[in-house]
C-alpha cells in the first residue's frame, strides 16, 4: 500500500521519523535536481535541499494539509534558491561554467582532449545538454523557476501559482514567455531549428 | 482550408504553453487541435514550442548523493535532541517537582523514618508558619527603638552646630 506525502507528513508531526525518512528518499533527488538548476550549483544545491528538509521537519507541527506537500516543500526549496541567488549577487560569486565563452568549444579544448572513454554522441548530447543549461540560466529567475517546476517537477499551474504566490494566469504567462524565451535562445546558440528557417 | 481568425490564432498562440503541460481541459484541447489541423501558423509555432519543451525535459536530471539521506537524517536527529535539551525554565522547574515527588514516594514506600519524619516536620512547619505567621514587631524585640533610630539615620542629612554665644557676663555694682 502506498501512503501519500500528506499522510507520511502527519504521522512526522507525530514525531515519526521513519515516515520523515520516507519522505527524504521520495523527494531527494527531484529536489537537488531543482535547487541544481535553479541556482547551477549542484555542491551548494545539496546543502540547501538538506536545509530545506530540515526546515520541514523543524516546522511540521505547524503543517496543515491545506495543500499538497509537494507545493509546500518547493516553496521553502524556492524561498531558499532565491535567497542564495540575492546573497550571491551581494557577493558577486563568479562561477567558472558561466565564465566560458559561449562560441567556446569547451569539450574539444586541450583540457578535455581526452576522448578514449567517450563516444561522441554522448559527448555530442552533453555539449548540447551544456548549452540548454546555460540558455535556462539566462532566463529571468521568476521564469527559471517557473520553467523548471513544470518541466522537471511535473507540477500543475495551481501548485505552480502557490509556490511562486502568483495567480494561475500569471503562472500561464511566466511559462510561456519562458519557453519563447528558451526557444530565442536555443536557436542563437543553434540547437532549436527554426522550423520556418528549415522549410 | 478554412481561414482562420487573427483573434481566434491569438488566443490559440497564449494557449500553446499550457496545451504543451496538459494544464487545459478536454473541451479546449479538442479545439486547440481542431485548429491546429487548419492553421500552419499555429502549427509551426506549437512545433517549436514542443520541441523545446523536449530538448529541456531531456537534460539528465541530477541526483542527491549516497550520503545526501544520511546527512538530512543525522541533522534532524541532532536537532531534536537539542530541542529536547532547550525546554523552558517552566519545564525544567516541573521536572524537578516531579523528581523530588518519586523520591519522596520512594522514601515513603521505603519506610525510611527519618525521611518521614522530616517531611512531616517540614509539611507541620509550613502550614504553621502560613496559618499563624508571627507580626514583625513582635519578632523584634527593640522594635520601637531600632525603627526609631533608622528614621533618624535615614533623615541625616546634614547638619550645623549652632553655637550658643556664650552669656555676657555683666557686672552688678552693688
Amino acid at each position: 500500500m502506498i501512503v501519500n506525502d500528506e499522510d507520511l507528513m502527519l504521522e512526522c508531526r507525530k514525531g515519526d521519523m521513519s515516515a520523515f525518512e520516507l519522505l527524504v528518499r521520495r523527494h531527494q533527488d527531484a529536489l537537488v535536481n531543482y535547487i541544481s538548476f535553479t541556482i547551477n550549483d549542484y555542491h551548494r544545491a545539496e546543502d540547501l535541499a538538506q536545509e530545506t528538509f530540515f526546515r520541514v521537519f523543524k516546522s511540521a507541527s505547524r503543517y496543515e494539509p491545506k495543500s499538497t506537500f509537494k507545493s509546500w516543500l518547493y516553496t521553502i526549496a524556492t524561498n531558499l534558491s532565491r535567497n542564495e541567488l540575492r546573497n550571491r549577487g551581494r557577493r558577486k560569486t563568479y562561477f567558472l561554467e558561466d565564465m566560458v565563452d559561449e562560441n567556446e568549444d569547451v569539450y574539444h579544448s586541450e583540457y578535455m582532449i581526452d576522448t578514449r572513454f567517450q563516444p561522441d554522441i554522448l559527448y555530442e548530447k552533453k555539449e548540447q545538454q551544456q548549452q540548454i543549461k546555460k540558455a535556462l540560466n539566462r532566463l529571468p529567475e521568476n521564469q527559471r523557476l517557473a520553467l523548471t517546476l513544470v518541466t522537471y517537477q511535473e507540477l500543475s499551474y495551481e501548485e505552480i501559482s502557490e509556490i511562486l504566490q502568483c495567480s494561475v494566469g500569471a503562472v500561464k504567462s511566466l511559462i510561456h514567455r519562458a519557453r519563447q524565451n528558451m526557444k530565442n535562445l536555443l536557436i542563437k546558440v543553434g540547437i532549436g531549428e527554426n522550423v520556418n528557417a528549415k522549410s | 482550408m478554412q481561414k482562420v481568425n487573427d483573434n481566434e490564432c491569438h488566443n490559440i498562440e497564449s494557449q500553446l504553453s499550457a496545451y504543451i503541460d496538459q494544464a487545459l481541459p478536454s473541451w479546449q484541447r479538442h479545439i486547440f487541435r481542431w485548429h491546429l489541423k487548419r492553421c500552419s501558423n499555429c502549427r509551426t509555432k506549437y512545433i517549436e514550442l514542443q520541441r523545446t519543451h523536449t530538448l529541456l525535459s531531456n537534460i539528465e536530471p541530477v541526483k542527491a548523493s549516497d550520503s545526501f539521506l544520511s546527512n538530512v537524517m543525522a541533522d534532524v536527529t541532532s536537532a531534536n535532541t537539542i530541542h529536547r535539551e532547550n525546554r523552558s525554565l517552566i519545564n525544567r522547574l516541573s521536572i524537578l517537582v516531579d523528581k523530588f515527588q518519586m523520591w519522596m514516594r520512594g522514601n515513603i514506600r521505603a519506610y525510611n523514618s527519618y525521611y518521614i519524619l522530616g517531611f512531616f516536620v517540614g509539611v507541620f512547619l509550613m502550614v504553621g508558619v502560613t496559618l499563624y505567621s508571627p507580626k514583625i514587631e513582635e519578632l523584634n524585640l527593640f522594635s520601637q527603638f531600632n525603627t526609631k533610630t533608622i528614621n533618624n539615620q535615614e533623615r541625616l542629612v546634614a547638619f550645623e552646630v549652632i553655637l550658643q554665644p556664650e552669656p555676657k557676663r555683666t557686672l552688678k555694682i552693688r
